[in-house]
């Protein structure tokens, strides 16, 4: 293709100084994708007043208030409490996710490897609890979990324990709550990695003589790893800020971030300490999802499509 | 193209084995998955207060009782006037980012994606606690505009997601093309941009509707009575009683959104069909 200005951006060539070669570079020609970079003015002056000068302000007054003080941050971290509710939050989040991999790696791979109509219907029975209100689901979990629930019933009525499980109020009923609930944001970036497995090479393995379990190890794994990376994140970022299941199916002892900060707020009417333990929980937050946008190289929730 | 599983696939009987495991856990997987709301849906009609499994009866009074109490559909219409505005704002300001972002000459672009997505993964405790000060400042907080603007700030990035991708399935220099060719900006949205993303945009939008109607946290803080949501009203229920007027209500909620997400499939499938169609 003979050089123009759309194939090259540095066309015409000039003696012109670097800076105005620049100017010419960028600025003579009109071009579509500088048209379109003023697209995004609207979108990012609209997060940058709802959303970022919001958590500046949650940072500003966790020191700031009620006069400039660390006093804030030397009861967090003071308190037994809200260091056990941190850490007893990773833990649980660090728990749901395992245990979502470990369900949803088959289910995906049964659902990347059916065709057709089977798959289709698979797809939407994924995303059907996905359209299903959080609150609801919990509710649901909170019935079955119940003492004279379908849970404990069942058991019974199986044999398998003499008298009703105490489940509600443990860290059990949390997590199954949770990895219901997070179990589609784990299948679907699965199913999309596994839907891009060049089939040929599982075969070249096979034919070559590789036992299927290290096709599996050596080849398949490697080859989805995106789509777990993706999906681990994806789970694990989120479960840090779970709310609604946490306080419906736990006690006193399951205290998540997310309702210590609303406890403060509600209950203590403690801004500034609300404003401080919700910078910690950004802080965790932010930094772990920039370690994923770093490891997706910028790609990151993409692959949620 | 995916034919049937590969790893498992040795010899005879073996396969077959796997097969089997595989379908089984399948299954199981899959109840799981659905056993929550399929126990909702039966509560709804079980003529006990408490759930004994099997029910002993059937009835349909919770479906009554629901209609007799007209907090249930205040909180419904009050859904629905915060839901929609969302959507729309959320697709205005989501399908501007995508294009800007995808298509535009923009600096920083690392960081603009990373703003766009932000909300999704941040916990939304803290944009409650940032957006409440911030919304009483500016005199809203009792308004259904305060929600409204918290529930598009995390509708953005799914709209975002959904038009990015649509962008992505088809080259752009044929909006160059439409450009070079003499449309103007908003003709050249409007005929060549808009019909290659229109589903991108509806199942963005339909997301972004969803995501308000199913929001609690920010609803707890940005709704005042007159303006409380269906899942703040189900909350406040939940701490008085297990009653199963809500798992009616529940059931109700579940029946629309299947319907919309219906919508949105069939929607997929017309297009993906169009595609096919065309060689």
């Amino acid at each position: 293709m003979r050089p123009g200005p759309l194939t090259d951006p540095a066309f015409p060539p000039t003696n012109a100084a670097p800076r105005q070669q620049y100017r010419l570079a960028h600025g003579k020609y009109w071009s579509i994708a500088r048209e379109h970079a003023w697209m995004v003015v609207p979108p990012v002056a609209f997060l940058g007043v709802f959303l970022l000068l919001p958590l500046a302000r949650v940072v500003f007054s966790s020191f700031a208030q009620p006069t400039w003080t660390l006093g804030n941050y030397a009861k967090v971290f003071d308190e037994s409490f809200y260091l056990r509710s941190f850490w007893y939050t990773i833990e649980v989040a660090f728990c749901v996710t395992v245990v979502c991999l470990v369900i949803a790696y088959p289910l995906a791979y049964a659902i990347a490897s059916s065709r057709g109509r089977s798959q289709k219907l698979m797809s939407v029975l994924v995303l059907l609890p996905l359209w299903t209100s959080v609150v609801i689901r919990s509710y649901a979990w909170l019935i079955l979990f119940q003492r004279q629930g379908p849970v404990n019933s069942i058991l019974l009525a199986l044999g398998w324990i003499d008298e009703p499980l105490k489940i509600l109020q443990t860290s059990t009923a949390v997590e199954i709550g949770m990895v219901h609930i997070l179990l589609p944001f784990m299948i679907l970036p699965l199913v999309s990695a596994m839907l891009k497995v060049d089939r040929t090479l599982l075969r070249a393995a096979r034919v070559l003589g590789a036992r299927p379990v290290k096709v599996f190890t050596r080849i398949y794994i490697r080859l989805t790893l995106p789509g777990i990376t993706a999906g681990c994140a994806l789970v694990f970022i989120t479960s840090l800020g779970f709310f609604i299941t946490p306080s419906l199916l736990g006690g006193a002892q399951q205290t998540m971030a997310a309702m210590m900060i609303e406890q403060a707020v509600s209950v203590f009417l403690n801004w500034p300490l609300a404003s401080a333990l919700s910078t910690v929980l950004l802080a965790m937050t932010v930094s772990l999802y920039l370690i994923y946008a770093k490891l997706t190289g910028g790609e990151m929730g993409m692959a949620l499509k | 193209m995916s034919g049937r599983p590969i790893i498992a696939s040795t010899q005879g009987f073996e396969r077959d084995v796997t097969r089997w495991i595989l379908r089984g856990y399948t299954v199981l997987a899959f109840t799981f998955l659905l056993l929550p709301i399929a126990i909702i849906v039966l509560m709804s009609f079980s003529n006990q207060r408490y759930m004994g499994f099997p029910p002993p009866g059937w009835t349909l009074h919770w479906y009554e009782a629901v209609r007799e109490q007209p907090r249930w559909l205040t909180a419904t219409i009050n859904s629905f006037c915060i839901g929609i505005p969302t959507a729309l704002l959320a697709i205005v300001f989501g399908t501007l980012a995508a294009l800007g972002i995808a298509r535009g000459d923009v600096r920083f672009r690392k960081f603009l994606l990373l703003l766009m997505m932000a909300p999704m993964m941040l916990p939304h405790v803290i944009i409650a606690i940032g957006l409440y000060p911030t919304l009483v400042d500016m005199r809203l907080q009792d308004s259904y505009i305060a929600v409204i603007i918290g529930h598009t700030v995390i509708g953005v990035p799914l709209v975002f997601i959904t038009v990015t991708a649509s962008l992505r399935s088809y080259p752009a220099s044929l909006d160059l093309a439409a450009r070079t060719l003499g449309a103007g900006t908003w003709q050249a949205f409007r005929r060549v941009t808009l019909p290659m993303i229109w589903v991108g945009i509806v199942s963005g939008g339909l997301l972004a509707f969803a995501t308000s109607f199913d929001e609690l946290m920010l609803a707890l803080f940005l709704t005042s009575p007159g303006t409380e949501t269906l899942p703040r009203l189900i909350w406040d229920q939940l701490s008085f009683a297990l009653s199963p007027t809500l798992a009616a209500v529940a059931t109700l909620i579940l029946v629309l959104s299947v319907l919309l997400q219906g919508f949105a499939v069939y929607l997929g499938a017309r297009r993906s069909a169009l595609k096919r169609a065309q060689p």
